[in-house]
């Protein structure tokens, strides 16, 4: 070990506490990074596994004669293999439990050569045992079937008693989505089914929707294919399609696990930075006492280029010892992250995997970050005149008003103490603006955390109470006559019930297309608001409502007319955009019954109009009253709409959990931040300190005056923070925000007083080693060594 | 002159433990009266600085008594001795040790504040005394060294102390700048204010009234100044 290598140590040895911090900052950074980009790698590896071994489609295309379409894209040179199969949702029961099943066909005599299943337990279908299914493993699991099992289904000809052949896995299904309107659901109230294709040929053509899954030989994302297959199959008779990225459950995952890919670099990003200010505080204040040394070995024949490395060093040092630590807790982290995360959401393939590069970027991460911090002090160290640097130190901050001082005019008439706090921010202006940065990035790391939290909490809210008034819809096995109405009406806790249609249709404007489903209700509906950007509106007479992310997706305007295809009943409409709506959880088209009878015809709107939109007494006891309901003989299913909504709450205990911990870790941040400034001022006033103690001001004043400026300094990071959080906070939830969902970020104000709140709190937390430094000082030696 | 303001009662003072030990303060024993001017000389390591800290309360000794003004040091804790040395010290340093970023009024009153109303105006005064009564607003940085240590001693002084602990506190100057500090010291004495001032500087000793020389932590010398020279015939 050279000299100034064992020095380095020495050093290192002296600051260790400081060291640590800035250690722990950069070690948490490379974990954080660790931890979500390979959990983001193991579940993109773990989704394609299952999307290769079940020759997941890359395009699905939607109506028109299934054998046609097909045959219209067999032969494209881009096409590996085409299926043809019909999917349609009907009423189940398993046990006592009634549910909306989503029916898939597939061949009973071979495998699907495209969107195929894995069988997790029991067998697949079996051309000889039409009634034989598998079901898909969420609804499986909840009910705990197995092969043998059954269960009934709904069909024309009335309940039908099937048989689970066996428990199935689907990649269009490993988030159990119904549509890209529906994809939030409960296993208690919508399952998979996979069943012999030719159950579903026996089904009136209105009640299915013909599909074809295709699957590209070349790449899934290859536009050219794409246009072309799109092009053929709209030619070829179908009404809308959908590419692998669009595929609801893959949508709703892709967005879920795209958030890891975004935490990876913001939350990282913050701690690293966070760690490179620290190590720039710490070093500046060990290049400014070093003076004299550096000077000597200066003028003794150092290269300065030797004295660049030997600071520079301190900060690769840092960033190495945090990053490795870092580096491995990340692995270990993103191993638990993975399982536990394809635990609860049930993928069948779970790939864990160590990526060297993963660990490498990680290291260098931190490396850079440390390198960082030292490079401007190792900069100044081999820049510094020799004769200057030896004539002794030089006085740590210059005079002046402060700036508040002058702009604030009575706070000249303060009592000096009260000066100094106010003037000692501006003693060492580049760590002050470091410590106040290094306070930004723990608001911001927390103030996002929360942010994300209250946006999920109040779209619930807009969702399951402004915007949806009903309680619950009713299945009916027929369509929702008077007489079915008055039955409902008058069981015993109904409030009121309304006929409620709802049709797949795909939403074609300027050449776009866009599958959704058109839900119609009485004119006027008291069971749905429309909530606007501006208020809530009431049902148009005429004319549709749709979301608000159509406006660009399909480039629409209110009042322009646009293409309605009723996928089921091969029939176009045009009909007026009346205006959007701005709802959190999917992008409907809602119509007044009255329209839904214009657009496709009064005897086939009666047909569609098979549910009943319910409405429970304030004071009944809702399960009674479901139960009851359940009971009626024309009613097939019973939908919970509150379920999804107490759910969902429940679920919120895991963001408090993560708000707790991003709290925890931005409390941290901002300890290692004001304890390496603090440490650092204090290192560097130590004599007017003790001169102070020395004419009677005793610990307790000092530290206070200590605390004051470092609780000012706090408070002004904290309030651009604020800022900075929701910029942070509005471009992370835009990113989330899709047809799917809509997250405009909605912020509590308690969450900024929070917020604040919270990293103040670590600030005076810091401030504790802070105090006990104050108390220890040995103003004898301090003057001693002055002295000497 | 009155009766004795400090007494030393076989004072020691032993640094380190074990084989590595120093003695910088071997049984020393002192009286010191009201309003003199003592000066305290001997070579660097003669533990001249120790028994400057043992008398201002910021070391303890390793054995012996400490009483100033009546009161016992031995008996008090940390926060007694901060009100001791808040009431009856001012202390003098070698480099100043003011506050950059406060004016010279403001780095006395920050001292003063410490001791009641009128803090400001006490601050005022007591740079009037050593003649800075136009650098009121001043900032260190923009004093001289000599200028600085006359606000040393206005900050030490501004509480009426009865004790004024100095030390060094013309180390850093030149002569004619020193002359002026030392004439200050003599200065404060003029109201029975006591001031204790340790160096290495003989040529100071000829304006005490007393001086003491310590050597290797023992107490060789303690001779009464019949005709003490005024600070400006004060020669190094």
């Amino acid at each position: 070990m050279s000299l100034l290598e064992r020095k380095l140590a020495r050093d290192v040895g002296r600051r260790r506490w400081q060291f640590v911090a800035i250690v722990v900052t950069v070690l948490l950074g490379v974990a954080l990074f660790g931890a979500s980009y390979d959990a983001y790698q193991n579940l993109l590896a773990s989704y394609q596994a299952v999307f290769d071994r079940t020759h997941f489609a890359t395009l699905t295309v939607q109506g028109g004669n299934p054998d046609r379409v097909a045959a219209a894209l067999a032969d494209d040179p881009g096409v590996a293999a085409v299926q043809p199969r019909s999917v349609a949702d009907l009423p189940l029961r398993i046990g006592d439990a009634a549910l909306v099943a989503q029916v898939v066909g597939l061949p009973a005599d071979r495998r699907a050569s495209v969107n195929d299943v894995l069988v997790l337990s029991g067998d697949y279908l079996r051309a000889d045992d039409p009634n034989g299914v598998l079901v898909e493993r969420h609804v499986a699991d909840h009910f705990g079937l197995s092969a043998g099992d059954s269960l009934e289904l709904r069909l024309p000809s009335g309940w039908t008693r099937l048989t689970v052949r066996g428990i199935a896995a689907s990649a269009e299904y490993i988030w159990p989505a119904r549509s890209r309107q529906e994809v939030l659901t409960l296993p208690d109230q919508f399952g998979v089914l996979f069943a012999p294709q030719a159950m579903l040929n026996a089904l009136p053509p209105a009640a299915t929707i013909p599909q074809v899954a295709v699957r590209y030989r070349g790449p899934a994302d290859d536009p050219s294919v794409t246009a072309r297959l799109v092009n053929a199959a709209l030619a070829a008779g179908a009404t809308s399609t959908f590419t692998q990225a669009e595929q609801p459950s893959n949508a709703a995952l892709q967005e879920d696990i795209n958030g890891f890919g975004e935490l990876s670099l913001l939350f990282p990003l913050l701690f690293l930075g966070a760690a490179a200010l620290a190590a720039y505080v710490l070093l500046s204040r060990l290049v400014g006492q070093q003076r004299a040394q550096i000077g000597l070995l200066l003028a003794v024949g150092y290269d300065p280029r030797r004295l660049f490395l030997h600071y520079l060093g301190f900060g690769v040092a840092i960033g190495l010892l945090g990053a490795s630590i870092g580096a491995a807790l990340g692995l270990a982290l993103a191993g638990v992250i993975t399982t536990i995360y394809t635990g609860v959401i049930a993928i069948p393939i779970t790939i864990v995997q160590i990526r060297p590069t993963s660990v490498l970027l990680g290291l260098a991460f931190g490396v850079v970050a440390g390198a960082a911090g030292a490079l401007a002090p190792a900069l100044r160290a081999a820049r510094l005149s020799p004769a200057a640097a030896m004539a002794g130190p030089t006085i740590a901050g210059h005079g002046g008003e402060s700036l508040l001082e002058r702009v604030v005019t009575p706070l000249r008439r303060l009592p000096a103490r009260w000066k100094l706090v106010l003037r000692g921010i501006g003693r060492a202006p580049l760590r002050s603006v470091s410590t106040a940065v290094g306070v930004v990035l723990a608001v911001t790391l927390v103030f996002v955390s929360w942010a994300m939290l209250d946006t999920v909490q109040l779209l619930l809210e807009r969702q399951f109470d402004e915007a949806q008034r009903a309680d619950a819809t009713l299945s009916l096995a027929g369509a929702a006559t008077p007489a079915a109405l008055a039955e409902i009406n008058a069981v015993s806790g109904v409030a009121g019930a309304e006929p409620v249609a709802q049709l797949p249709v795909t939403i074609e404007h300027a050449g776009q297309r866009y599958a959704t489903a058109l839900i119609a209700f009485p004119l006027p509906t008291s069971m749905h608001a429309f909530l606007m950007a501006s208020g809530s509106s009431e049902l148009p007479a005429t004319g549709i409502l749709v979301g608000t992310a159509l406006e660009s997706q399909l480039d629409l305007a209110a009042g322009d007319e646009v293409t309605l295809a009723f996928t089921g009943l091969d029939r176009d409409s045009r009909v007026r955009v009346a205006g959007f709506v701005d709802e959190p959880l999917g992008t409907y088209a809602y119509g007044s019954l009255p329209q839904l009878a214009q657009l496709i015809g009064s005897e086939a709107a009666g047909a569609a109009t098979s549910g009943v939109n319910v409405r429970i007494a304030p004071g009944a006891e809702r399960d009674a009253v479901l139960a009851r309901l359940r009971d009626l003989d024309g009613v097939a299913v019973v939908t919970d709409l509150h379920a999804l909504q107490h759910v969902a709450q429940s679920l919120m205990g895991l963001f408090y959990a993560f708000v707790g911990a991003m709290l925890v870790l931005g409390a941290v941040m901002a300890f290692a931040m004001l304890f390496n400034v603090m440490s650092a001022n204090i290192g560097e006033r130590l004599t007017e300190l003790a001169s102070l103690r020395a004419s009677g001001m005793s610990g307790r004043q000092l530290s206070l005056l200590i605390t004051a400026e470092n609780v000012m300094l706090t408070v002004a990071g904290i309030v651009p923070g604020l800022l900075v959080g929701y910029v942070a906070a509005a471009a992370f939830m835009a990113s989330f925000s899709s047809d799917l969902f809509s997250f405009d970020l909605r912020v509590r104000p308690t969450t900024f007083l929070f917020s604040a709140v919270g990293v103040l709190l670590a600030a005076l937390v810091s401030q504790l080693p802070i105090f006990a430094a104050v108390r220890r000082i040995d103003i004898a030696q301090v003057v001693r060594e002055r002295a000497g | 002159m009155g009766g004795p303001l400090v007494v030393l009662d076989r004072l020691s003072k032993r640094y380190g433990e074990g084989a590595v030990t120093v003695d910088a303060v071997r049984e020393v024993s002192l009286a010191i009266g009201s309003g003199e001017f003592v000066v305290v000389l001997g070579p660097s390591g003669s533990g001249k600085t120790t028994l400057l800290n043992i008398i201002g309360g910021i070391e303890q000794p390793t054995s012996g008594d400490v009483n100033v003004d009546g009161t016992d040091l031995a008996g008090l804790d940390g926060g007694e001795l901060t009100a001791y040395r808040r009431g009856t010290l001012g202390f003098v340093f070698q480099f100043f040790n003011l506050v950059p970023t406060l004016t010279a009024r403001e780095n006395v009153q920050l001292v003063a504040e410490l001791d009641g109303p009128d803090a400001e105006q006490r601050s005022v005064e007591a740079l009037r005394s050593v003649g800075l009564e136009d650098r009121l607003d001043h900032f260190p940085g923009a004093l001289s060294g000599g200028q600085q240590q006359r606000v040393a001693i206005a900050r030490a002084l501004v509480n009426r102390p009865p004790l004024l602990l100095c030390d060094e506190p013309t180390g850093s100057l030149d002569l004619a700048m020193g002359r002026q500090v030392l004439a200050l010291l003599r200065q404060a004495t003029g109201d029975g204010r006591t001031v204790l001032t340790v160096t290495h500087n003989a040529a100071i000793a000829a304006m005490a009234d007393r001086v003491v020389r310590m050597g290797s932590g023992r107490l060789v010398e303690d001779r009464a100044v019949t005709e003490p020279i005024p600070a400006d015939q004060v020669s190094w």
